[in-house]
């Protein structure tokens, strides 16, 4: 099969530091992708680039088979590449629809488009039915996101990138700040996304979550990749000595 | 709601018309003074406000703008008028050309008014571009700015580079000073005018102004310092760059401040203008007109003392000098 | 509310806000038009001639200027900027409008053409000034504090050159008039009455009688006013104000158009100043390079007291009306009743510092328990 995404020799220096190096990966559809490293191992710097907040210095990104420009978030999101950020990405001041739809506001139109005003009633209720359907509980809709517990956010943002039907799910630390219910939520979620055909990209540090969904791992290491395994074929005790940089699959000498 | 509810109690508040009937006819005028800024010049100028109001058995309402500035004197102004029991406004218009649409407001409600110190239009009243205020007593700048200028090249011997520091463009007052003072310059061959600035009545920018000048043209030999503030900064950058004497100032207002300067030979002379006179014959004029007299002659020229080193202690020079309670 | 009926796992104590607390967020709300009111009520008892027509209209021409300058600067701030250059723009609009006026005029254009060509000019150029001030804090990454100082001084100095250090005068009637005359009159006493778009016929002592209701300028600001209201709180542009100053980052992330967004805001703030500067030049038939000297920080402290948060993110456009109604009424009313205009400074000082203390009043006590609201 074809991957939907296919990255090239991604690098990205910020000043003398490299933080993604020569990499490259493929995601196919209906695939979930583990992305695992340690800290400052250049993660989500990685998926970054695919959503469009950084460029690659060098590389190349091919969405559909097709090599791909992505020169910011928005056109990402166009193309389908939904990202829930590691930071969330959440206006504070605003409640959640607002967040949810941020960017691509719901407008009711008059005098032939001339005037266009927000239908904030339509995205309220979007915004109400999606929470719901995904059993989260937010005791009201148009607090402002500040006002919101850690994991109230992190359920808006996921509710943000679920609500436009993504081609590609780009997921950085999704259980963060989450309980025990909801991280199986999450888990669960993405399974669900796998069944759609949706692949998925999912950094965590929680190895286990890693090996329940995944059907491959990819381990970052100081900004290089150094394994690209299939779950099945691998152990949680030799991802975490990819982790620490005592295996390397990619070695040049 | 709540938001709703107050919002439009505030709009009635300020909309309902109060038919509030003009209550003008007393048997004394009311009068609104209103000056141009605040500062020593126009505190004296109060000084003998206060004593004709008192003197006459008046009553005066007085506002001091913060700065020179239509849209500070202005908005004062309005305030006067609304308030609907004010006969005369004694002013001194910030601006020559744009206080006279405000003014004609005033004139339009009834109020009479008298310019001080600064005039409108052209300051011809019987026949100039404005006719309507009552009379406009001040000094004769013009003369000022020559009698400046000629104390300047005295000192000077004739000889050297002179240069202005200005307040705002576009006031009657200080505009005829720099004129009055060009005039005369220019009769002198051997004098060099070098050029003007605006400080816009802030002594710090004036004193920057005439520091960069001072490095601009080493041989400047005079400066005319047209208000309180442009010769107090004038002062001081003459001072900071320890050209006292080398630098001749002459200054135009008699302040405390300009008076240490001609007492540290900063300063060569000091013109000292007539704040109190002007004051107290405004009202003397809004009182005469109240009662009637037609005759008031449109324009009023209050003199000068001439202040030097030599006579600022004698009594009769002395009383020039702007006392401030 | 569904998902308020389902929601078991928060903890009930959480959905109840304390008197105490419920009174500091109303309170944080209202205070502004309470205090307002309370002048209103103050000065109206005891100051001579303020609760009356005329002074409603004096109070309504002199917040002209500062809700014009006020209202960009609402947006500007709320989007976590500030604009320092709209006070020496509006002086540069004034000259530029006053100059294109005169020699259009003088060369004999029809007086409401050689208006409008002054209009566009004067607010033209404000857009330009605004545009230059856009790039450079978007693109460049300059911080607007610094970029909108340079601009502020530039414009000072072009003002004062372009009026070769005097006053453009030389309107024509229909300008003065456009910035004196009224949608409104009404003569007060026998055979009075109120006029519409017609100034009555009357002269002499009548002419004390009449008062000018709803200025031109009062009516354009009124309108401008209402578009900023709209763009603000109903449409998308407004909703990415508000976005980019809660987090910048999140609403490029989310696809906003920051930098094209941060560009129209300051043109937007530099155009209202111009406005106000056209105006200005009708109201006192002169265009003057320091008209809006004395303005700018009065604007910021309308838009502060209307409680919109320096900080970005926070703000209403109704607040900065308050805000500016408020310095209006204190300045007039202290007038009215005789006391020294200082004292207001010293009054709008402690309010400024009040409103922000109320804000974070609201934020600290309030808080969390606001998510229960
Ligand atoms: N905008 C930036 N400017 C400079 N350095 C950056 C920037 N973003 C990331 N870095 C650096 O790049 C490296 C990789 O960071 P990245 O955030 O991609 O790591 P990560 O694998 O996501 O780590 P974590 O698990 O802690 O989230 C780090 O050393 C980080 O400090
Ligand atoms: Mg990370």
């Amino acid at each position: 099969m074809e991957p939907l995404l296919s990255v090239r020799n991604l690098t990205k220096r910020f000043g003398g530091l490299v933080a993604v190096n020569q990499v490259s990966m493929d995601v196919h559809p209906g695939e979930v992708v583990g992305l695992v490293g340690d800290n400052g191992a250049g993660k989500s710097t990685l998926i970054k680039m695919i959503s469009g907040v950084y460029q690659p210095n060098e590389g190349e990104i091919y969405f559909d088979g097709k090599l791909a420009h992505i020169a910011n978030p928005s056109q990402a999101r166009d193309m389908g590449i939904e990202t829930i950020y590691q930071d969330l990405a959440l206006a504070g001041n605003l409640d959640m629809s607002a967040n949810i739809f941020l960017g691509r506001e719901r407008k009711k139109r008059y005098l032939g488009g001339l005037i266009r005003v927000l239908d904030e009633k339509f995205m309220l209720q979007e915004a109400q039915k999606l929470l719901q359907s995904l059993d989260v509980h937010i005791p009201s809709a148009t607090a402002k996101i500040d006002y919101l517990s850690g994991g109230q956010r992190q359920a808006v943002a996921i509710a943000r990138a679920l609500y436009w039907e993504a081609r590609l799910m780009i997921m950085d630390e999704p259980t963060n700040n989450l309980g025990v219910i909801e991280q199986a939520k999450v888990l669960d979620l993405i399974r669900r996304l796998r069944d759609q055909g949706v692949p998925v990209i999912v950094i965590s540090h929680t190895i286990r979550d890693i090996f329940a969904v995944s059907d491959r791992i990819v381990v970052l290491h100081r900004g290089r990749k150094v394994a690209d395994k299939r779950t099945q074929d691998t152990s949680t005790e030799e991802i975490i000595q990819y982790i620490m940089g005592a295996r390397d699959d990619y070695h040049r000498n | 709601m709540f938001k709703k509810l107050l919002l439009v109690t505030v709009v009635l508040a300020l909309a309902i018309p109060l038919a509030i009937p003009v209550t003008a006819q007393d048997d004394k005028p009311k009068i609104g003074f209103l000056p141009g800024v605040v500062d020593p010049f126009y505190q004296v100028m109060e000084l003998g406000i206060n004593q004709a109001v008192k003197d006459f058995g008046l009553e005066v309402v007085t506002q001091f703008p913060e700065s020179w500035n239509v849209t500070v004197q202005t908005p004062i102004l309005e305030t006067y008028i609304a308030r609907g029991d004010l006969d005369y406004i004694i002013i001194a218009p910030v601006d020559k050309e744009q206080m006279i649409a405000p003014l004609e407001k005033a004139l339009e409600a009834g109020i009479k008014i008298i310019t001080v110190d600064t005039f409108l239009g052209d300051g011809d009243y019987e026949n100039g571009l404005v006719t309507f205020p009552i009379s406009y007593i001040g000094s004769d700048n013009v003369e000022g700015g020559r009698i400046a200028a000629r104390a300047l090249v005295e000192a000077l011997g004739g000889k050297g580079k002179v240069f202005v520091e200005n307040t705002n463009p576009g006031v009657s007052s200080v505009e005829g000073r720099a004129v009055g003072f060009q005039e005369v310059i220019a009769q002198y061959p051997e004098m060099e005018f070098v050029g003007m600035e605006y400080c816009l009545d802030d002594a710090t920018i004036a004193a920057e102004q005439v520091s960069a000048v001072l490095q601009r043209e080493p041989e400047l030999a005079g400066i005319f310092g047209v208000n309180v503030f442009s010769a107090q900064g004038a002062g001081n950058a003459v001072k900071a760059a320890g050209l006292q004497g080398a630098v001749q100032i002459v200054s135009y207002d008699a302040t405390k401040d300009a008076m240490e300067n001609l007492r540290n030979d900063v300063v060569t002379m000091v013109l000292a203008q007539k704040p109190y006179d002007m004051g107290y014959l405004a009202v003397a004029f809004a009182m005469a007109d109240w009662r009637g007299v037609t005759s008031l002659p449109k324009r009023v020229t209050t003199g000068f003392a001439i202040l030097t080193k030599e006579n600022m202690d004698d009594p009769e020079y002395a009383r020039f000098i702007y006392q401030v309670p | 509310m569904v998902s308020e009926a389902q929601a078991p796992s928060l903890p009930a104590t959480s959905k109840r806000r304390t008197t105490g607390q419920q009174a500091i967020l109303l309170g944080s709300k209202i205070w502004s038009w309470l205090f307002l009111l309370m002048l209103v009520f103050y000065f109206s008892w005891q100051g001579t001639g303020f609760f009356s027509l005329r002074n409603s209209q004096n109070i309504l021409v002199a917040i002209v200027p500062i809700v014009l300058m006020g209202l960009g600067q609402t947006f500007v701030i709320i989007a976590g900027g500030i604009d320092l250059s709209v006070g020496w723009l509006m002086g540069l609009s004034s000259v530029i409008s006053a100059l294109v006026i005169r020699e259009e005029y003088n060369a004999g254009v029809a007086p409401w053409l050689a208006i409008i060509q002054g209009l566009l000019a004067g607010v033209g150029v404000a857009l330009a000034a605004g545009l230059i001030n856009g790039v450079i804090v978007a693109k460049l990454r300059v911080p607007p504090f610094i970029v909108t100082l340079g601009v502020s001084f530039v414009a000072r100095g072009i003002g004062f050159l372009l009026a070769k250090g005097n006053i453009i005068a030389g309107q024509p009637q229909l300008a003065r008039d456009l910035g004196n005359e009224s949608l409104l009159y009404y003569v007060r006493g026998e055979g009075g009455g109120w006029y519409f778009l017609k100034k009555p016929d009357v002269t002499g002592a009548q002419l004390r009688m009449m008062d000018r209701v709803f200025t031109w300028p009062v009516v354009i600001t009124f309108i401008v006013v209402l578009v900023a209201i709209f763009i603000l709180h109903k449409t998308q542009f407004g909703r990415h104000t508000y976005a980019i100053g809660g987090n910048r980052e999140a609403a490029l992330r989310a696809g906003v158009p920051v930098d094209r967004h941060v560009i129209l805001l300051y043109m937007m703030s530099a155009g209202t100043a111009g406005l106000a500067g056209v105006m200005h030049a009708w109201r006192f038939s002169g265009g003057a390079a320091d008209a809006g000297d004395a303005l700018l920080m009065m604007s910021i402290a309308a838009v502060v007291i209307g409680g919109v948060s320096l900080f970005g993110g926070q703000g209403r456009v109704i607040g900065t009306v308050i805000g500016a109604l408020i310095l209006a009424v204190l300045q007039t009313g202290l007038i009215m009743i005789n006391v020294k205009t200082f004292y207001q400074y010293v009054i709008v000082g402690i309010i400024v510092i009040l409103a922000v203390l109320m804000d974070q009043a609201r934020d600290l006590i309030v808080g969390r328990a606001e998510a229960a609201a």
